[in-house]
């Protein structure tokens, strides 16, 4: 049986990574989990500088999903580099570091740095956080934006740049194609969707950010739906994320297009959810006798005879 | 042995239409809880609700750990309805847990509401002269006051409506009584409503008397990923499932 797949350059020995902001720096989950089990651990999205984050109540649970906006708290590039890479090179998984910017030349800032040290495998850029003020989300929703950002990282790096898209647009496809245009050697879709919950007792939002970021089982039809797009449409790897919970609905997300997955909010519902889709991953291919996960890529059969 | 474990109900007692205790007997072996730590369960394998729910430790032996549940919503009503012989996977001891008092301290426990299963295992177990000061909304939903009664003597009740001991809540029975009660060395140890806890906050902070206080937030993960669950301290954001639920109250920001 083989479970290893390609992002560019990048070879994982499994198609199941953590999804960015639900697996912390790795260490959180290294009483639950193998890390070196893993495909890959991609982590808590980075800045420059550290970032406070959004004032609480930062979440809301909603029917089958969860509402964030926890805001990018997060401890800085530098920090991450001194106090968290060297616990996670201890494992033998490749590390993808999440970041983004509140300009272009933070970005380039951001992904200048990481791609100096060592023990960092790929870098995944977020373009697509809908927690941020306003003006920020043009990064990932106006295309001449994004060609631009993604352009001038990829200027400044050889490492593996994988572009995190944001489900808020109108059409995926076309950003997905901006960002291939523009450098990126994979894209990873979904971000969470924006959305809003109301206290009807209070008449107030019941976060404090007012509005924040679906995730978790309701959006994967969102999810697997964009995939499909952005699969017919650009010739890079595609990591799909949104509302994974079981190992079926990562062989959803590879039939739609996905050559790999990233698991999100599970983590939160169960500290082993990594481990236990890549278990199903194993079951599905031993039940249906697939010897390559790689083959089921876009496998999705839709020209049905039978409507 | 994992903080992740299963569990089986081993009981479950309805003590009002809006709270029970939930008495589980892990199936595996766990890591024994402190006073103050607290346990995300799931009590149901459906998406929907999604989330686990937070509860603190009441009380545990060998075999059994309990909790103290408020109906809340679709969640706790899960938890509620559970019956002997279902099984639960759980999540814990998570949090930091309440300091052990400094030698020459006596410890005021206050509660308020469900509040009372944080600062419930610290009754008798501290120091001989614990007090505890316990509000309610009314008579009715003040629990456990038999078990309480065989730990210590020095309880003091209050009820928001005046249906048994003093008419307000616990901070304000405190405040009346602590000059009377000439306590040498106080320090307080609480868990209750918001609103409880900023009176409780502003009245130590004036009086410069130690304290601990165990919040309650919104959480998912329990184990210091999401960063959902914060609070504003003086150094900045802190976890409430990490760094907490205990804080020192001079590390909060009012």
């Amino acid at each position: 049986m083989n479970l290893s797949v390609n992002i560019g350059k990048l070879g994982l020995k499994n198609p199941v990574m953590t999804a960015s902001g639900t697996f912390g720096y790795g260490e959180e989950y290294a009483e639950f989990v193998d890390l070196g089990s893993l495909g890959a651990i991609v982590v808590k999205g980075l800045s420059l500088l550290p970032r406070e984050g959004n004032p609480p109540p930062r979440i809301v649970e909603t029917p089958a999903g969860m509402l964030n906006a926890i805001g990018l708290q997060n401890i800085g590039v530098e920090s991450f580099i001194k106090e968290k890479l060297p616990f996670l090179r201890r494992f033998n998984v490749p590390v993808i570091a999440n970041f983004f910017g509140d300009s272009v030349d933070e970005y380039v800032g951001a992904a200048e740095r990481l791609s100096d040290v060592q023990g960092i495998d790929g870098l995944e850029m977020n373009i697509s956080c809908p927690n941020k003020q306003a003006g920020w989300l043009v990064f990932g929703t106006d295309p001449e934006v994004t060609s631009e950002v993604v352009s001038a990282v990829r200027k400044v790096t050889d490492l593996p740049l994988i572009v995190k898209l944001s489900p808020n647009v109108t059409d995926i496809a076309l950003m997905a194609r901006v960002a291939e245009d523009a450098g990126a050697d994979a894209v990873s879709l979904i971000n969470t969707v924006s959305g809003m919950a109301i206290d009807i007792k209070t008449r107030r939002p019941k976060l404090a950010n007012i509005t924040g970021g679906l995730s978790g089982p309701a959006i994967k039809p969102i999810g697997i739906r964009m995939v499909w797009d952005v699969f017919r449409a650009v010739s890079i790897p595609i990591i799909g994320s949104g509302g994974i919970m079981d190992g079926g609905d990562a062989i959803e997300y590879m039939l739609a297009g996905a050559a790999a997955v990233a698991v999100g909010t599970a983590n939160f519902v169960n500290p082993t959810a990594t481990m236990d889709i890549l278990s199903g991953i194993k079951d599905y291919m031993t039940t249906n006798g697939i010897q390559d996960i790689s083959t089921i890529k876009g496998g999705l059969i839709w020209e049905r005879e039978d409507l | 042995m994992s903080r992740f474990f299963q569990a089986e109900v081993s009981g479950n007692i309805h003590l009002s239409q809006t709270h029970n205790i939930l008495k589980l007997a892990p199936l595996q072996p766990h890591v024994r809880p402190a006073a103050g730590q607290f346990y995300l369960l799931r009590a149901s394998e459906t998406l929907d609700p999604l989330l686990r729910r937070p509860f603190s430790i009441l009380r545990w032996d060998d075999m059994h750990l309990e909790f103290l549940v408020r109906l809340k919503g679709r969640g706790t009503l899960l938890l509620r309805n559970m019956r002997p012989g279902d099984s639960i996977d759980m999540l814990g001891p998570l949090g930091n847990g309440y300091p052990e008092p400094l030698k020459d301290e006596t410890p005021i426990l206050v509660a308020g509401g469900v509040g009372i299963a944080s600062v419930f295992p610290l009754i008798g177990s501290v120091h001989a002269g614990t007090r505890l000061f316990y509000g309610a909304v009314n008579s009715t939903e003040l629990y456990l006051l038999d078990d309480i009664k065989k730990l210590t003597g020095h309880i003091y009740i209050s009820t928001d409506d005046g249906s048994m001991g003093f008419k307000g809540n616990a901070v304000e029975r405190l405040i009346e009584s602590l000059n009377d009660l000439a306590i040498a060395n106080p320090a307080v140890y609480a868990c209750g409503p918001e609103g409880m806890i900023a009176a409780l906050l502003k009245f130590l902070n004036e009086r410069g008397i130690p304290g601990y206080i165990s919040f309650e937030e919104k959480m998912a993960c329990g184990i210091g990923a999401c960063l959902g669950c914060v609070i504003k301290t003086g150094q900045g954001y802190k976890r409430v499932c990490k760094e907490g639920p205990v804080f020192d109250v001079r590390e909060i920001v009012c």
